[in-house]
């Protein structure tokens, strides 16, 4: 064996960047004939997830308002969530998602070929 | 809202990302994909696979060209579709996570530093060691990949809690391919090796399923091998993890009485896979047994739409190797390291493909 117990070489934080993709941070990929159509959808998709944040965030407010009603933004940071209420949200996230890609799934194979 | 809250704790053995906002938004992606796979995938499928029975094309012949394959997917919308949504959840779920707990990298630097040195499992670095230039890929994506980004353990373990749809956030999944890990013919577990371990899920499992057995987790990762020692420390559980190479690895001749390899050959040039096999043969004594599950490889037939997403999933989701892995004769290449080469037990994953080799 080498080179037990000695210290692991580390990056220093200067070459820790908040973000360091190649991959996520250049052009990407595109899948449409025209790149507009992966823009939108990329639009679409921040958007949504955005949405779900700011709902899922309510929900947890509301939640902690009831219970507690004072300085709601550290309250809700400090939330635990139950096992109940995590799946009552996977039940509405799960909703969301379904009604967000119901398009794509019920006109799966109808438009005109290429 | 409040920026505040940036140490949220752990849910079980998972971490919690360091925002509410960080969690909602990427437990949204989770759900996103869930639909992708289980229930966008099959229409897509079903959608490929009509349009090349209408070109009079078969689904059973593997010598189907894939460009032919990719040419008639490609005229149903759903498939283009399908390619968006996957890789932007993929690229927003790194973005997020990253940036998550970059937001206490850190903390997150000095847990990993207090734990270098803790017990009851030893970590094990070499500093003179190089990364050979193959591994060091951007593979799914992640930022800086498996070894460049100091904090990159638990982006991973959080980014791969996403990627398997929250079914394996407290290693279910590493505790099933445990489970179905039988000890060799005499019954003797000495020592085992979880071989390209990351951040030693299976490792950490391997010591809970046979406790008296010494566990050692091997990965070339510094990020991944320094996350899973402090898992393992923080869980008290009794597992020695180093930097190493599969093709140049330091153990004794012999030394282990099973060997454990969860999904690592897909992420190695085919080049490089005789000398890890040669290298598994020699550190396995006689009668050892070498347990895999892994991507499916030649000899095994593959529908049309999985050639199609494999594909895909090189190309797209920076899966440089799987190609050439999946098309090469992999049990071809075990029985000519030495090894027995039987079927596995197969896991909820039907996905992956089981195999138990055996050191003669």
């Amino acid at each position: 064996m080498h080179g037990e117990a000695r210290q692991p070489v580390l990056m220093k934080p200067a070459q820790n960047p908040l973000s360091i993709g190649i991959e996520i941070d250049g052009p990407g990929r595109a899948y449409f004939d025209t790149v507009v159509t992966d823009n939108i959808i990329d639009m679409m998709m921040e958007l949504a997830a955005e949405v779900w944040t700011v709902r899922d965030r309510q929900y947890v407010m509301e939640n902690v308002l009831a219970s507690q009603g004072i300085d709601a933004a550290t309250l809700i940071e400090a939330h635990r969530p139950t096992a109940e209420e995590m799946a009552a949200r996977k039940l509405l996230r799960e909703a969301f998602v379904a009604r967000l890609l119901a398009g794509f799934l019920r006109r799966a194979n109808v438009a005109e070929d290429k | 809202m409040s920026d505040g809250g940036l140490d949220r704790g752990q849910l079980g053995v998972l971490p919690r990302p360091v925002r509410l906002a960080d969690e909602s938004y990427l437990e949204f992606l989770e759900s996103f994909r869930d639909v992708l796979l289980t229930q966008m995938f099959p229409a897509m499928a079903e959608a490929g696979h009509a349009r090349l029975q209408a070109a009079g094309l078969p689904l059973d012949d593997d010598a189907l060209p894939l460009p032919t394959i990719q040419r008639e997917f490609g005229k149903a919308p759903i498939v283009p579709s399908w390619q968006r949504f996957m890789r932007s959840q993929q690229e927003m779920m790194w973005r997020r996570t990253r940036a998550s707990f970059a937001a206490t990298a850190e903390a997150q630097l000095d847990w990993l530093a207090a734990a270098d040195g803790a017990g009851p499992g030893r970590l094990i670095v070499d500093p003179d060691f190089a990364v050979p230039d193959y591994a060091r890929r951007e593979i799914h994506l992640q930022p800086g990949g498996y070894t460049d980004d100091p904090i990159g353990g638990i982006v991973y373990h959080y980014g791969t809690k996403v990627f398997y749809q929250g079914g394996n956030d407290q290693d279910e999944l590493h505790a099933e391919l445990v489970d179905l890990t039988t000890p060799p013919a005499d019954g003797r577990v000495a020592s085992v090796l979880d071989l390209g371990c990351s951040i030693g899920q299976g490792a950490i499992k391997l010591k809970l399923r046979f406790p008296d057995a010494e566990i050692w987790g091997l990965d070339v990762a510094l990020p991944m091998v320094r996350y899973a020692h402090a898992r393992s420390a923080q869980q008290q559980v009794a597992v020695n993890f180093i930097q190493a190479l599969a093709e140049d690895m330091p153990f004794a001749d012999g030394q282990f009485d099973i060997v454990f390899a969860y999904i690592l050959f897909h992420e190695l040039p085919i080049d490089i896979i005789p000398a890890v096999l040669a290298q598994v043969h020699r550190v396995l004594r006689p009668g050892g047994q070498f347990v895999i599950f892994e991507f499916p490889s030649a000899s095994q037939h593959l529908p049309p739409a999985h050639r199609f997403m494999i594909d895909y999933d090189s190309r797209d989701n920076c899966e440089p190797y799987s190609l050439g892995f999946v098309h090469a004769d992999f049990r071809g290449l075990l029985a000519a390291a030495g090894f027995a080469v039987s079927d596995g037990p197969l896991s909820s994953n039907g996905f992956l493909q089981s195999i138990v080799a055996i050191r003669p």
